[in-house]
């Protein structure tokens, strides 16, 4: 086995984990909370890559400024859509939300093309970023791995924002009992509206990071949402460590997948998945812990 | 007397009646289906499809002395919303021929082409069944197929020293069509193959594979992957992580004008290995060169390879009706087998025997431009590959046994 190439494909794996990791976190915060399994996170994971290139053309300001600004412009839009679609149905059954979210979806990406059309745009990486470096003899894209560093430091802020906070408390008290939460004086209503939005955000950060790499068009979303679901149902739905953990076991199998059997990566995936789940049905981290 | 008159009269409204049917009859459009990809990723190329056959339709001018009316249908890509639409065209709109079908369109109307019982002129489509064992009477094709292009591919090799000693690597999307070309590459004499990935249909991230292109040594990367935001990503990618500066990407049917347009010069590490079209062959073929000139005037931008291609579809449909002075289907595919027409693609006429059009193929790199033309600022140098070397004998023998 030739080392060089194994240690290549793991490094592959992890940087699409770092990625992984903001949208699966998002996804997982969200069913924790509210229940809600959000089929329209790809859709605002792309939508935050439209959001990126209004801001830069819109207003003329560069990379990294439109990187914070663009997920500041998909927060509110995703707090409407839940107040005006889901939060109406959120005492019903979670498929209620799951086809509402569905359906959400098709109408994001469908407004994505009317407004800026249905062709794809390429974003070069920003300066001085566009060069690759060497990593033991490799060339490696200095970009991709700027931007899972990034991914990690976000994704760690999130972390410690549940853990160390009082909303983050709270979070993690309507997860545990939400009766209970709100009984105790939690707004619980107004407080999943709020991760909601900020789950949101997440994956518009993500798609607005990944831009550079993975192009913008209006269903960039739909891989990234495949992969994010079976990171979540890997880790445990609602659960964040195990869908940080599921993030990086879903990367680096389609990596080293991708690498060693190409044409089995895809099912080498599924069937780790299903394994895990034959002898872990709720996830190998179990079901519905955020922290 | 009086029944003079009321004769006289009869034949008066008769004649009048007459003339105002003729009149109407003249008046009343040519319909034409154009069944393509109106939404999702794959729609550029149907825009540029539509586009062609839009430019076309107004260089030709009225045909038989009719004006000509397109009907669009979405096809999603989707062979049963091809069927359904297709069927609407004909039985709904009454159209006279359909145009501007992909493989997995005219695939699935092969199975109901004769109930459909007009010309089919497809322009985009790359599986050879169609006009091989499975060829119609009603189905035409003017672009080349998957085997004239591995003909095409071998020749560029032949033609190309650093080809012919480079080490190749096929990287492609994991269907039929990369086997294909994969096996084509192999069977190139004394050529050193180091290797293939075929990645999944929904893969955005190409980083593992372009890691085995690169821990094999490739020096040339020919890449059967789907046209489009697909391409677009890979080629990028490749040129992200460096693959470009050690490797020449062979593309295996070229690269649409649009996807030339947003790679820029990045476009310029690609050799395409048998395109479909391209506009710069109007710098030796004044027919392209008219086409450009009223495709650019009327849309604003290049014509892109699926534009020519259908645009010399639309213009064989329009050519066989004015040679058969009918638009009836059976007429019109009769003239179609005997036409012969100056194209943007260059004269063309279908195989004796047969749908396939003996149409060129166009080798050579993606290079940037002296100056700007039609918007464009890089563009495919095309050398074109005769017919007479990808697809030299008559149908029967590629087997295809027309009812």
């Amino acid at each position: 086995m030739d080392l060089n190439f194994l240690f290549v494909s793991m490094l592959n794996g992890v940087v699409y984990g770092a990625f992984l990791l903001l949208t699966s976190l998002g996804l997982s915060l969200v069913f924790g909370l509210g229940r809600v399994v959000n089929f329209a996170h790809g859709a605002l994971y792309a939508l935050g890559g439209y959001a990126l290139l209004a801001v830069i053309r819109g207003a003329g300001v560069g990379y990294w400024p439109a990187l914070l600004l663009a997920p500041l412009l998909v927060v509110p839009i995703a707090i409407a859509i839940e107040r005006t679609t889901i939060h109406p149905i959120r005492h019903r059954s979670d498929i209620y939300t799951l086809l509402v979210t569905f359906g959400i979806s098709f109408v994001i990406i469908g407004a994505i093309e009317y407004v800026w059309g249905t062709g794809t745009t390429l974003l070069k990486p920003p300066q001085p970023f566009v060069s690759t470096v060497d990593i033991f003899g490799n060339q490696y894209p200095l970009y991709r791995l700027v931007a899972a560093g990034v991914s990690l430091l976000v994704s760690a802020g999130v972390f410690a924002v549940i853990q160390l906070t009082p909303v983050g408390l709270r979070i993690r008290a309507i997860t545990d009992d939400p009766g209970m939460a709100e009984a105790l004086g939690v707004n619980t209503k107004w407080l999943l509206t709020l991760v909601f939005g900020c789950a949101a955000g997440l994956a518009a950060f993500a798609g607005a990071l990944g831009a550079p790499i993975f192009a913008i068009h209006p269903e960039m979303g739909m891989s990234i949402l495949l992969d994010s679901f079976l990171a979540v149902i890997l880790g445990g739905l609602g659960n964040l460590p195990g869908s940080a953990i599921g993030a990086f076991v879903v990367a680096l199998t389609k990596s080293i997948g991708g690498g060693y059997i190409a044409d089995w990566s895809t099912a080498v995936l599924f069937g780790v998945v299903a394994i895990a789940l034959i002898f872990r049905p709720t996830g190998v981290f179990g079901r519905g812990r955020v922290a | 007397m009086r029944e003079l008159h009321v004769t006289m009269f009869g034949l008066l409204a008769a004649t009048l009646m007459a003339g105002a049917s003729g009149w109407a009859s003249a008046q009343e459009p040519i319909k034409i289906g154009v069944l393509t990809v109106r939404s999702g990723p794959a729609k550029p190329i149907g825009d540029d499809i539509l586009a062609g056959i839009e430019t076309a339709t107004r260089m030709y001018g009225p045909v038989l002395g009719r004006q000509v009316e397109l009907v669009v249908e979405e096809s999603l890509f989707n062979p049963q919303q091809a069927v359904t639409k297709a069927t609407k065209l004909v039985q709904q709109n009454q159209v006279a021929g359909i145009l501007g079908t992909s493989t997995i369109e005219t695939l699935a109307l092969l199975s109901v082409a004769d109930r459909l019982g007009v010309p089919i002129i497809t322009s985009n489509s790359g599986s050879a069944a169609i006009t091989r064992e499975r060829c119609n009477k009603w189905v035409f094709r003017t672009n080349a197929e998957d085997l004239m292009s591995v003909v095409s591919l071998q020749e560029l090799v032949k033609g190309t020293p650093r080809l012919q000693d480079a080490k190749w690597f096929t990287l492609g999307h994991d269907y039929p069509w990369s086997r294909l070309v994969a096996s084509s590459v192999k069977g190139v004499k004394n050529l050193k193959y180091v290797g293939e990935a075929f990645a999944p249909l929904d893969t955005t991230d190409w980083a593992p594979f372009i890691a085995q292109a690169r821990a094999a040594g490739a020096t040339a990367v020919i890449m059967p992957v789907t046209l489009g935001t697909p391409l677009l990503q890979f080629i990028q990618q490749a040129n992200e992580f460096g693959l470009t500066k050690d490797a020449v990407l062979v593309s295996p049917i070229g690269l649409p004008d649009w996807v030339v347009d947003k790679l820029g010069p990045t476009s310029t590490h690609v050799v395409s290995a048998g395109s479909w079209a391209a506009w710069r062959y109007e710098e030796s073929n004044p027919t392209t060169k008219a086409f450009n000139e009223a495709f650019y005037k009327e849309h604003g931008r290049v014509a892109g390879m699926q534009a020519l291609q259908s645009a010399s579809a639309a213009l064989m449909l329009y050519n066989a009706m004015t040679k058969a002075g009918s638009a009836e289907p059976p007429a019109v595919v009769g003239a179609l087998e005997t036409i012969e027409v100056q194209t943007p693609v260059g004269p063309l006429k279908f195989q004796p025997g047969g749908r396939q059009a003996l149409v060129p193929l166009f080798l050579g790199p993606y290079e940037k431009l002296d100056s700007p033309r039609y918007g464009a600022s890089f563009g495919q140098r095309a050398e074109a590959l005769p017919a007479s070397k990808s697809l030299p004998k008559p149908a029967s023998e590629y087997g295809c046994k027309l009812k």
